[in-house]
């Protein structure tokens, strides 16, 4: 056998770390990556095609399945088409409500990750520790909207019904400060957890711009590129930006950990407002027979996974002539091409996961 | 973005709203705004089908330093010149378009079936598509629709 011996390994198609399946065709010398082709498409369910063949409400209960751990972006990219093109403006209640909602669901989101990061790299117990607050935001999103994943819960030109079971809130929003205390104690300097991580799968900025990669990844990497700063929907709220320096995979960990708490900072202020807000007042748009004015829409907004928008031309018809999103984590599988060439087989599970990339996403 | 020194440049074109449509050089275009603007990111190309074998492709741009978007249009017939090289995100974006509309960019090596299998034949996302491949359980023969 000769030392310069080259393998094709295959990485999947299944892997936990993905949430979803994704094959990725390595490509090895050693334990040295040469080169690296994603394979995806397992999950792809036409979620475009759909659009053309159903009318604006049929499809609404559809697009939290283009994301499942993130459902409520993508239905607050839809209404927003929607309520873009019939001009309506949201009452604050309603905004305060979806911020809410956005920002308990990106926590959700980010657990999750948490956790299935931490395992991949061999942490068994931050996986249960992550599911277990993750499971009182999914019983509150049970409670209020019938469903723990796809909620459905946001409609043209508001939300399905008045919000309830605060206290609900107030609790986890009192509970998770503490607990990710927890896991950064037992996480963030965690020598084999540095070891792993740390200085691995280093993204410069160039390089991120370069493949489009936005969210967390980008700001990881060192760019204030936040579009909740210049949304209308988080106007009034006062939160920080989390930007760090570090690019490689601890910096996206670490990230993670301060957008949650983050996130945290804009539901206690969106709970106190809604604590002392008046009864549900809102114009919601006819769904039936929804024809919305020809022309181009576009809207987006900043998902868990980087920047997620939806691109509508309609021709005036009930249904969109074209209809296209824009998902963060495609552009993250893409980058893999990239990113894992000259780092060994074991730190590629590391860098994939830290890009948080979810396949359904990915597959539309 | 200055309008009227890229009206000078490339007159055959033309502004609606935030789009610029031009006919004709999409690589010149697009290096003419990387190299004297700061659009540094491709944020996505957007395909539309437009009948008759014609593609719209919207290319949107973004600067990160200025925080500004820009959309290009280029209507074409199946061929079109690839960016791959200029933008590393447009060998993704070029390859789903490829699967899903046909449109061919020449210059990039990477074009394969992405979410179709590899054998499929058509591209789903265009007008003229028909949904006759029998492995589609709703095409078995057993069902009128």
């Amino acid at each position: 056998m000769t030392a310069t011996m080259k393998l094709k390994l295959n990485l999947g198609p299944q892997h936990p770390s993905t949430h979803g399946v994704l094959r990725l065709i390595l490509e090895l010398e050693g334990e040295k990556i040469l080169s690296c082709e994603p394979d995806i498409g397992y999950l792809h369910r036409g979620m475009e095609k759909m659009a053309e063949k159903m009318s604006y409400i049929q499809y609404l209960p559809t697009v939290d399945r283009i994301d499942y751990l993130a459902g409520c972006f993508y239905s607050e990219l839809l209404c927003r088409i929607v309520e873009q093109a019939f001009e309506v403006e949201l009452p604050d209640k309603v905004r305060a409500i979806r911020v809410m909602l956005l920002e308990l669901n990106r926590i959700s989101s980010h657990l999750l990750w948490v956790g299935a990061f931490l395992m991949d790299l061999g942490a068994i117990s931050p996986y249960f520790y992550a599911f277990r607050e993750r499971e009182m935001i999914l019983r509150y999103f049970e409670k209020l909207t019938g469903q723990r994943m796809m909620y459905n819960y946001f409609v043209f030109g508001g939300v399905r019904k008045d919000i309830a079971y605060l206290e609900d809130v107030e609790e986890i929003i009192s509970v998770l400060p503490d607990k990710i205390n927890d896991y950064e104690k037992i996480i963030t300097e965690n020598p084999i957890f540095l070891k792993r991580t740390s200085g691995k799968g280093v993204l410069e900025l160039d390089t991120a711009v370069n493949h489009a990669i936005t969210g967390v990844n980008l700001r990881a990497s060192g760019l204030n590129y936040d579009l909740r700063n210049i949304d209308y929907l988080y106007k009034g709220f006062d939160f920080g930006a989390v930007v760090l320096d570090g690019k490689d995979c601890w910096a996206r960990y670490k990230a993670r950990i301060m957008e949650m708490r983050e996130s945290v900072n804009i539901i206690h202020q969106a709970l106190e407002y809604l604590k002392s807000a008046p009864a549900l007042e809102q114009k919601l748009i006819n769904p039936l027979n929804l024809k919305l004015p020809e022309g181009d829409y576009y809207a987006e907004i900043e998902a868990p996974r980087g920047l997620a928008s939806c691109f509508v031309r309609s021709l005036g018809d009930d249904r969109p002539y074209r209809l296209k999103w824009r998902t963060g984590s495609y552009y993250s599988v893409n980058l893999l091409r990239k990113l894992l060439v000259g780092e060994y087989l074991n730190d590629a599970i590391a860098i994939a996961g830290s890009l948080d990339i979810i396949l359904p996403e990915v597959d539309k | 973005m200055n309008w009227n020194e890229f009206q000078r440049i490339f007159n055959d074109c033309e502004l609606d709203g935030n789009k610029i449509i031009i006919k004709s050089n999409l690589r010149g275009v697009i290096g003419f705004v990387t190299a004297n603007y700061t659009y540094n990111m491709l944020k996505e190309i957007i395909a539309n089908d437009k009948g008759e074998g014609r593609t719209e492709l919207i290319y949107h741009m973004y600067s990160t330093d200025d925080e500004e978007d820009l959309f290009i249009s280029i209507t074409v017939d199946g061929e079109v010149e690839s960016i791959a090289d200029i933008f590393e995100s447009a060998k993704a974006d070029e390859n789903e378009i490829y699967d899903l509309f046909g449109v061919k960019f020449t210059g990039n090596e990477n074009l394969k079936r992405l979410y179709m299998p590899e054998d499929w034949k058509g591209f789903p996302l265009r007008k003229d598509y028909v949904q006759d491949d029998t492995r589609l359980v709703w095409n078995d023969g057993n069902n009128e629709a």
